[in-house]
């Protein structure tokens, strides 16, 4: 059973939507593994966490106020490829003024940096539908859910079986099998996680929730962004 | 009271198997829903009553009755041809006279605005209070052709025949198209109904009534839209009669998503989706959803999707090919013992390998059909013959074939309609259905297929262990159940 505490926490701040650490507390919780990160208050906190993950981090705005992070102030929401204390204290910096600015309440996220040469990046989702109730999606990350929608939708929660279905349907499956050469993802273990989320809309007052990306490597999957918005 | 579940199985068959009908607002003014909903009732075989208190004498044979109250012998069904804003007092009319299902064909009700959701709400809580089942309001009804219960006050309904598959549609218009075409296709129905707006009957209770409904074999759903689509899913998941379902509309996704999943997740993908998830195949049109019936109706179950093609012209035959495929079936190579035995029925036939091609009508065509049927690489027969009068069809030899090797065995064939028909009735009485073009042979082969992947047992149903691929990629939904 996952840890309510992250949406309880949320609920009780009066928000509808779970900051990314909650978020990924919350995954964690179900048995997803996550990026290493730590919430900071200020720039030098955010370098202390750094040199605690180990560089590269990434850094990231996190408020409740900021839905798509990467599209936020100009940019400067989302910092890659810090490799030193004094990256990770300019990108804070700036992070921390663009939300003074604004006027918004913000922490920065550091967050240990992944290689995303190393996996295929998915997207796993759920959403609670009017008709149908709660929903699991799969699909292929980046271009191929943004443009092509290479998706699949089952009706939660799932089972082991049915997750691999849903994921054996997508038209570019082919990519996580081992495509020309390059290592075959560990499905048996995304296929868990599409089972976890799906239990995650089922059991807990979820209205959306994203895991994207989710990347699937050889030997496992790890989700390096969550959305979770809870029901109204 | 008990709750409407526990009385729905009851009422229901009120509704469709009726000791007796009234027809409240028949009227003699020909051209009005009053006096064609009579004429149609006329002809059920039980009491038929017709209501109004203005009427006097008879009308098609039947005294006037000024009200439901006034109705004496027995009467279970009351069909409606009065303004929607009179139906709250005759409900409780109804309800007092024990009167257990009617039909409101009225429309100006949920589908018209917050007036007539405020009149539907009404309607469904006096039905509440007196147990009764309301099909529609805004429904032209059903029939069922068996006891000539014509609840329709469309003309023609008559003429459509006695079958075995359940016609349950949303739109009243669509379940008069699909009996209309079920009896172009000499394949009749067990029961057409509309559902209209559903206001307490709706896809779930009318699919566990004809699931046991003994003259019901396959049953046919056309859906738009239910705002219970988990109901619906699970209702079709309990059904031991097979269900295919046809969605239209492919409608936009919320509106107020925030989340990428969100965005990609629309109604379309869901119905499609939780269709197969829950062992349902879905087709595309009413055509397709009557031949996927006659198909899953009429037959064993397949246990597998290989299909085994014996065609007597070649053409027809690669047509059939190429789209079983793309349809969902597989063609699987024959046994070399089954080679063996074709090839000592015909020495040196066009092609002995799957499909048989005979290359023309003959003899024993039957015998070829046998052979593969026979073939424990196959599941499904699908056979293809212009129809040669001198020849007729293998009807000997495919008589009980299906039952005997516990497949189904589909005929598609073509020539001059009159000439064929008698041994094309022949064919049907032998257990095997028949179909018109190889294209919709195919589709329906291709049906039999995916049903029988998504109600596999076994392998498929189990995690694989191997890291590896249970299934090739592209077949949506490869059967099994959600965790219970």
């Amino acid at each position: 059973m996952s840890d309510p505490g992250p949406i309880a926490s949320a609920r009780a701040d009066g928000r509808h939507t779970l900051t990314e650490a909650e978020g990924k507390r919350l995954l964690a919780s179900a048995g997803i593994e996550t990026t290493a990160f730590q919430a900071c208050a200020d720039a030098d906190e955010a370098v202390a966490a750094a040199d605690a993950i180990g560089y590269p981090v990434v850094a990231k705005v996190s408020s409740p106020a900021v839905t798509h992070k990467s599209d936020w102030a100009g940019g400067v929401g989302v910092v890659v490829g810090l490799d030193s204390p004094e990256a990770v204290r300019e990108a804070a910096t700036r992070i921390f003024g663009a939300a003074d600015e604004q006027g918004i309440a913000a922490d920065v996220l550091v967050e240990e940096a992944i290689d995303l040469d190393r996996g295929t990046e998915v997207i796993v989702g759920g959403v609670r539908d009017p008709s149908f109730g709660p929903v699991v999606l799969t699909g292929l990350g980046g271009v191929f859910t943004e443009v092509f929608e290479d998706t699949s939708h089952r009706i939660a929660p799932v089972d082991h079986a049915e997750a691999r279905s849903a994921i054996e349907a997508l038209r570019a499956a082919e990519l996580l099998y081992g495509y020309r050469g390059s290592d075959p993802a560990d499905v048996d273990a995304l296929a868990s996680a599409v089972v976890a989320i799906g239990d995650l809309v089922t059991e807990h007052s979820i209205a959306e929730l994203d895991v994207n990306p989710l990347l699937a490597t050889t030997d496992g999957v790890i989700a390096l962004d969550a959305l979770v918005v809870l029901e109204a | 009271m008990m709750p409407f579940d526990e009385r729905g199985a009851v009422s229901l068959t009120q509704l469709f198997d009726p000791s007796g009908v009234a027809v409240v607002g028949a009227s003699r003014t020909e051209g009005k829903i009053g006096y064609v909903a009579m004429e149609n009732a006329a002809e059920f075989a039980g009491p038929v009553y017709p209501v109004n208190p203005s009427g006097e004498g008879e009308l098609f044979g039947s005294a006037f009755v000024p009200s439901v109250a006034e109705i004496d012998g027995p009467v279970d069904l009351a069909l409606c041809c009065v303004p929607g804003p009179a139906m709250p007092d005759v409900l409780d009319e109804c309800g007092e006279a024990g009167i257990g299902a009617v039909v409101i064909y009225a429309s100006g009700f949920a589908e018209a605005g917050a007036e007539g959701e405020a009149l539907q709400d009404e309607i469904v809580a006096v039905a509440a209070e007196h147990d009764i089942s309301l099909l529609g309001p805004n429904t032209s009804g059903f029939v069922v052709p068996a006891t000539d219960l014509r609840c329709s006050f469309a003309s023609g309904v008559g003429e459509v025949p006695a079958g075995n598959t359940a016609v349950v549609a949303q739109s009243g218009g669509v379940a008069h198209v699909l009996a209309f075409q079920s009896r172009r296709q000499r394949r009749g129905v067990s029961a057409m109904v509309g559902l209209g707006n559903r206001a307490n009957v709706g896809f779930a209770e009318a699919i566990e009534y004809f699931d046991g409904d003994d003259r019901t074999d396959a049953i046919v759903l056309h859906v738009e839209g239910t705002d219970d689509g988990r109901r619906l899913l699970e209702t079709c998941r309990e059904s031991d009669t097979p269900v295919i379902a046809y969605k239209v509309g492919q409608s936009d996704v919320g509106a107020f998503a925030e989340s990428h999943t969100g965005a990609l997740t629309g109604d379309h993908e869901l119905y499609t989706a939780g269709f197969a998830q829950y062992g349902v195949p879905t087709v595309d049109a009413t055509d397709d959803l009557l031949d996927a019936a006659a198909a899953l109706g009429g037959s064993p179950t397949p246990d597998g999707p290989n299909v085994g093609v014996v065609t007597a012209q070649a053409g027809p035959g690669i047509i059939i090919t190429d789209r079983i495929q793309r349809a969902g079936g597989r063609l699987p190579e024959l046994t070399p013992e089954t080679a063996e035995r074709v090839d000592e029925i015909l020495p040196g036939i066009t092609y002995d390998d799957n499909p048989v091609d005979t290359g023309r009508p003959m003899p024993a065509f039957g015998e070829v059909v046998t052979a593969v049927a026979e073939d424990s690489n196959v599941d499904i027969v699908l056979v293809y013959e212009l129809f040669e009068e001198a020849l007729g069809f293998p009807v000997a030899a495919l008589d009980g074939l299906a039952d005997r090797v516990d497949k189904p065995v589909l005929f598609a064939t073509e020539g001059i309609e009159s000439e064929l028909a008698g041994e094309r009735d022949a064919l049907e009485a032998a257990g095997v259905p028949t179909f018109e073009t190889p294209e919709r042979a195919a589709d329906a082969a291709g049906v039999l297929a995916r049903y029988a992947e998504l109600h596999a047992d076994g392998p498929d149903d189990e995690p694989a262990t191997d890291g590896g691929r249970s299934l090739p990629g592209g077949v949506a939904g490869t059967g099994v159940s959600p965790r219970e």
